[in-house]
């Protein structure tokens, strides 16, 4: 069980939380083609280490969230509000 | 009732008290401070169970949580529970416990004939034995594998006594109160620090009994006075997961007869440490030789707690094997409480230890193993050789064979929060290395030995877990030198077993090996080694070292397989806790639940909620009755409906509706106030999503509704683009599902029905026409009234606070009562949406496009939407793609099932299938919804429905899915 | 068609607050009440939180309390629940008032949404309270990390509450949607029996 520390609610537990995701794709503006809908939909980059993605706290103040998260050892190194962008370590 | 095995005085026990207890239905009699595993001992009580798969006689091997051998069902009936460890039962009155694996008893035991076909039961044997012919699976080898072998049985009964949960927090959880988890504890608690101290013994400081019970007393005074520190005994933690988080079972009542009412038997504890110091202490492990699992061979250590603790000889004439100077100090307890000492077997040349034997004047064969055992249900002697030498060999008799190899640190739980393990040459075995999390380990845990050394090293760890210090007394003990001669199999004539529960031997692992299964992970798996009860904590080295042999490296090349929880076993119901029945998934009532059930309502779980069905009357013979008659009152006359359930959204702002015109196919931002519109959502990829209407309310705030399922994926949804994509837009959300109650009033006499009641609101036509919303006042409670209508009749809907729902409700059946108004429940209103043609969950059931469902006109001209883009790829626009139609019986009265699917006649190819089916009350018979593939070109054919599994075939006719007012000219007079 | 088979019950779960006392006897019993308030959700329209607070301060003497807070006014309490947005609680009055009065006092500044028949509060109080609520709770309740005057918005056995603390007895106002009140009750009553639990 991961504990992400919401910037609003503080540290709270992963059930509280909803997965929602690479939080690094952006939805393509008016106009865009179909493979920018395509990639921004399906196309993820499945890293080997930090990944920046989003929480929903659903069970909290219903934010979603930037987490920093290790997909290896799940470590929570960041969290960032939805406008925010949080510092992502090299490695 | 004697009990020839108890020492005179001494030990952790109440010798005032006796305890009458059961074990396979003989009586015996113990004291307080007891295990059952003592108490057994105590009467001289050596075998005490059958081996997993070879049925081979067991003894108690060991004194705690590592025990692979005594598992007993305990209690009995409802209460029976399979394979406890009988080292860790607490003894009390009345206690019953019956020995497993046995038939028809355990001293005669017909499968230990198993062990005569030993040879097919070797690793892999699952696999390799019974796989063919493949149909006897099922009805031989699986019932003859479980017949002979497994362990325990469970109750097959509801459990009767109540579990619990609960969540805890502190700054440092030690976990293990040995001498260096209580110094731990007591140097983080003198610190100020919340300190939760488990421990899976009911005996805190155990291993101090006899050995400096002075300190163990004032530790245990001093933690208990602090009133920041938690002390858990009967606790053990089975887990250690992310970010310091460890799950822990209380056992609250296994020590008494039954739980005292209201008090759960065991409590799950979720603990979130800020840090945590691993005082875990270690195992003893075992040294592999031939018949090394005879009744009467017991770890050395654990011989020692039965003399120490319990007042209990584990037998009269003791033997040791051991290859290190602290286990000869297990075996000087025994000597010291008068236990006949048969010698001690090293395979060292020479140590301090066995100079002091000597000088006891116990023999010591130095540079000797055993090589084997003699003895059936119960060891007489053993075999022993010089190391190296061939053929010549002594047989020494004794009753008891102490075992020692090293010892093993407890790193389970280190393990399992990521700490990497180092190699001591020194123990030969594995200890902590540099932590990942904020950890410590202490003690044995730590590769410490003597408990003066072990409680330094609690008191540091306490210092540094809690991040201040503060000086404590240290015990006095007897330096003990833990240094070992690596020594994991003595190879023989025999049956050496590296895991004694699984029945698992060095053959094996070899075996496996040989066979390919050469890493550690797939040679545990190929053998079972180190997947029993005890999780190897004691033999899982010896046989990675057999491994490594076989493979001709090192033990730490080979390494361990990954410690994973749980560490020691958890019940079902300590995980369920008092998650159950009701308890287990809340459920949703509407406003309106009371009077459906005074009107004997028929209810149906409709995801989180509770829901009328259908309303029985006096008049109906069966359920289809009820059901036809509502929606024969809607058709005709005027029903209403509660639907209280659909999700309710409440958005306002300046940009309220830009957000819903990217949000929905269609537009809302023309839609005039006072007016509503149906809408329809996509998700991104194009799929429909959800459906509803929204009504403007004012300027700059909309009133949305969703589907009962979706009201909270929509909200989120809504959340999701408002706070991530478009976060610039003046707009706020709020779910109002719980404040407004909502019914449907249908029919072509709704609005005369409503007209008598509804206040302040002219609902004429032209007034009030068709998607018109107002508010006004019913019986003085505020209403807000919409026209809006899913079953295809002239409809209203009327929303009040929810608190008012039923004085509403009330107000609309009185008013209706002079043209026959009848509550409807789901089903009536599935058969009203059938007849109509509107979709619902079955067809939008995230695999349909509006196309599909024949909405693809509500897509609006120009602008971005969600979804809008990758709607329009080739594979969602393609017309043959499986498209709503309706569908009949060729012969009416024909029932068809929703599932089945549609063929050609004559064909077994699948085009599509069946949504949903009714009976109907404006056509005859039954009629249904369906997805078809070409299915707009195929209205006016013939295919058939086909349920094989009903064995049902029927043949159907293709029509339009609007069965009922395809003008949509009901809705609007 | 397939047919639930519970039994019908009374969705406001008023029948399982008896008066009297229920559970464990001899030991610290919990109080246990159903709290008749009016509950209005006030979210600030972009930028207009400033506007907001200045309205609420003016109205009800609220000074609008950051995450994690309360804060009590004349009459009422506010109740911080998401960015820019708070429960603003008090006694029961007229029907649709405090709704009215605030959103006459915060014009075009807030959503101004009732929400009094859509939530229910339950307090729960005594020396055990936080034991009790610990049996589901998952935040940190203990006097060192929480406290009078301290909000969380969590999960309270499986549905989602808002928890205020309301004083150092403790003393808990425990915030649920209603139509989830009666599995709420059947849950928070079943998990007091174990210290016993009184219902005035």
């Amino acid at each position: 069980m991961i504990r992400i520390d919401c910037p609003w609610c503080g540290v709270r537990d992963e059930v509280e939380f909803t997965y929602r995701g690479d939080a690094t794709v952006v939805r393509p503006g008016e106009g865009a083609s179909e493979e920018a809908f395509h990639d921004f939909v399906y196309k993820r980059a499945n890293p080997r280490g930090w990944h920046v993605e989003w929480w929903y706290h659903g069970a909290g103040c219903r934010q979603f969230l930037k987490v920093v998260r290790h997909t290896m050892t799940h470590e929570v190194r960041a969290v960032a509000r939805a406008t925010e962008m949080p510092e992502v370590p090299a490695e | 009732m004697t009990q020839p095995f108890r020492t005179r005085a001494g030990g952790q026990i109440d010798r005032t008290v006796t305890l009458s207890f059961r074990f396979d239905g003989k009586v015996y009699a113990g004291h307080p401070g007891d295990t059952l595993a003592s108490a057994l001992l105590a009467n001289g009580v050596r075998l005490v169970g059958r081996s997993f798969k070879l049925h081979r006689p067991r003894g108690i091997y060991a004194a705690g949580a590592e025990e692979p051998n005594a598992l007993a069902e305990l209690r009995t009936g409802a209460r029976r529970e399979p394979n406890t460890r009988m080292t860790q039962i607490e003894l009390y009155a009345g206690l019953e416990a019956a020995s497993q694996n046995r038939w028809p008893s355990l001293r005669w035991d017909l499968l230990s004939l198993n062990g005569l076909i030993a040879p097919v039961l070797s690793s892999g044997f699952y696999y390799k034995t019974f796989m063919w012919p493949a149909s006897f699976w099922e009805k031989v080898y699986e019932p003859l594998i479980r017949r002979s072998s497994g362990l325990g049985r469970a109750a097959g009964l509801a459990d009767p006594d109540r579990y619990d949960t609960v969540n805890a927090h502190c700054d440092v959880l030690v976990i293990g109160a040995g001498v260096a988890g209580l110094a731990a504890a007591l140097v983080a608690g003198a610190t100020g620090a919340r300190v939760m101290l488990c421990e899976q013994d009911f005996l805190l400081g155990a291993g101090l009994v006899g050995q400096d019970d002075g300190w163990r007393e004032a530790t245990l005074a001093a933690l208990a006075a602090m009133a920041n520190v938690t002390l858990l005994p009967r606790t053990n933690v089975f887990g250690a997961y992310d970010a310091n988080v460890v799950g822990a079972v209380e056992r609250v009542a296994d020590h008494l007869p039954e739980p005292p009412p209201h008090t759960p038997r065991q409590r799950y504890w979720t603990i979130r440490a800020g840090t945590i110091v691993h005082a875990t202490g270690a195992h003893e492990r075992f040294i592999a030789f031939p018949d090394n699992d005879r009744p009467g061979v017991m770890l050395a250590g654990a011989a020692a707690t039965y003399v120490a603790r319990y007042g209990v000889k584990p037998g009269n004439r003791a033997l040791l094997f051991a290859n290190n100077d602290a286990a000869y100090l297990s075996l000087f307890t025994l000597h010291d409480a008068g236990v006949v000492m048969a010698g001690i077997v090293d395979p060292r040349a020479e140590s301090p230890a066995q100079a002091a034997a000597r000088a006891r004047g116990i023999t010591v064969w130095s540079a000797s193993q055993v090589i084997g055992t003699s003895g059936a249900l119960a060891l007489t002697g053993a075999r022993i050789a010089r190391v190296g030498s061939a053929g010549t060999d002594t047989l020494v008799a004794a009753d008891l064979l102490l075992v020692s190899g090293g010892i093993n640190p407890a790193v389970q739980l280190a393990s399992q929060s990521r700490t990497p393990l180092d190699w001591s040459e020194p123990l030969a075995t594995w200890v902590p290395g540099v932590p990942v999390l904020a950890q410590f380990s202490a003690g044995a845990a730590n590769g410490v030995s003597g408990l003066r050394e072990a409680a330094a090293d609690g008191a540091r760890s306490g210092a540094a877990a809690s991040g201040g210090d503060a000086a404590i007394a240290l015990p006095e003990d007897v330096p003990a030198d833990a240094t070992v001669l690596p020594l994991w199999e003595v190879k023989g004539r025999g049956k050496a077993f590296v895991d004694i529960q699984d029945d698992v031997t060095a053959n094996d692992i070899r075996l496996a090996a040989r066979e390919g299964y050469k890493h550690i992970e797939h040679a545990k798996r190929y053998t079972t080694h180190t997947m029993g009860t005890d999780q190897g904590k004691s033999g899982g080295l010896v046989g990675a070292a057999v491994l490594a042999e076989a493979r001709g490296e090192t033990v730490q090349n080979v390494g361990m397989p990954t410690f994973r929880p749980f560490t020691s076993p958890v019940t079902w119901g300590a995980i369920a806790g008092a998650n159950i029945g009701k308890h287990f998934a809340p459920t949703r009532l509407s406003p309106l639940h009371d009077w459906h059930v005074k009107r004997a309502a028929v209810f149906m779980d409709a995801g989180q909620w509770l829901r009328p069905a259908y309303y029985p009357a006096p008049v109906d013979s069966d359920g289809w009755d009820s059901v036809l008659r509502e929606a024969r009152a809607a058709r005709r006359g005027v029903a209403v409906c509660d639907v209280s359930t659909l999700g309710k959204i409440d958005v306002q702002g300046r940009d309220a509706a830009r957000f819903l015109d990217r949000l929905y196919t269609n537009t809302f931002s023309n839609l005039a106030i006072g007016r509503a519109r149906y809408g329809l959502m996509l998700r991104e990829d194009g799929i429909v999503f959800d459906d509803g209407t929204t009504s403007r309310l004012a300027q700059d705030h909309f009133f949305v509704t969703t589907t009962t399922a979706n009201a909270g994926p929509v909200m989120q949804h809504m959340e999701f683009y408002l706070q991530t994509v478009w976060p610039e837009l003046d707009v706020t959300l709020a779910s109002v599902t719980d404040q407004w109650a909502a019914m449907s009033i249908a029919g072509p006499k709704s609005r005369a029905t409503i007209s008598k009641i509804v206040d302040g609101l002219d609902l004429s036509n032209e007034a009030f026409p068709f998607m018109a919303v107002a508010d006004a006042t019913v019986r003085g409670c505020a209403v807000r009234v919409f026209r809006i209508s899913f079953s295809g009749e002239m409809a209203y809907e009327i929303a009040t606070p929810a608190g008012h729902a039923e004085t509403v409700w009330r107000a609309v059946l009185e008013a209706g009562e002079e043209f026959g108004i009848e509550p409807y429940g789901v089903e009536a209103l599935g058969l009203l949406r059938i007849e109509k043609g509107h979709v619902t969950g079955a067809e939008l059931n995230g695999q349909t496009t509006a196309a599909d469902v024949g909405l693809e006109k509500m897509f609006k001209k120009r602008g971005d939407f969600v979804g809008r883009v990758l709607a329009q790829r080739p594979g969602l626009t393609d017309a043959a793609r499986p498209r709503l139609v309706g569908l009949r019986p060729v012969t009416r009265g024909e029932q068809m099932r929703a599932g089945m699917h549609l063929v050609e006649t004559g064909s077994s190819h699948s085009l599509g299938w069946i949504t949903a089916v009714t009976r109907a009350v404006e056509l005859d018979g039954w009629i249904g919804l369906a997805m078809l593939e070409n299915g707009a070109s195929r209205i006016g054919s013939r295919m058939q429905a086909a349920s094989p599994l009903h064995g049902a075939l029927v043949d159907v006719e293709i029509v339009s899915p609007h069965f009922v007012d395809p003008e949509n000219a009901r809705v609007r007079v | 068609m397939s047919v639930s088979n519970h039994s019908g019950s009374n969705h406001s779960g008023s029948d399982l607050l008896a008066p009297g006392a229920h559970g464990a006897v001899g030991g610290e019993p919990v109080r246990i009440a159903l709290r008749s308030c009016d509950v209005v959700q006030v979210l600030a329209r972009k930028g207009r939180a400033g506007d907001v607070a200045a309205a609420l301060l003016g109205a009800l003497g609220l000074v609008l309390p950051g995450p994690g807070h309360a804060a009590d006014g004349r009459g009422a309490s506010a109740l911080w629940v998401q960015p820019e947005g708070w429960f603003v609680v008090a006694p029961r009055g007229a029907d649709g008032a405090l709704a009215s009065a605030i959103k006459a006092a915060c014009g075009d500044a807030a959503s101004v949404i009732d929400q009094s028949h859509g939530r229910a509060v339950v307090s729960i109080s005594g020396t055990r309270a936080a034991w009790v609520l610990a049996k589901s709770c998952r935040v940190d309740l203990h006097p060192s990390a929480f406290g009078p005057g301290r909000v969380a918005s969590t999960q309270l056995f499986h549905l989602a509450a808002t928890l205020h603390q309301t004083d150092a007895v403790p003393s808990f106002d425990l915030i649920v949607f209603s139509t989830f009140l009666r599995s709420f009750l059947e849950s928070l009553t079943h998990a007091a029996e174990e210290t016993g639990y009184v219902v005035a």
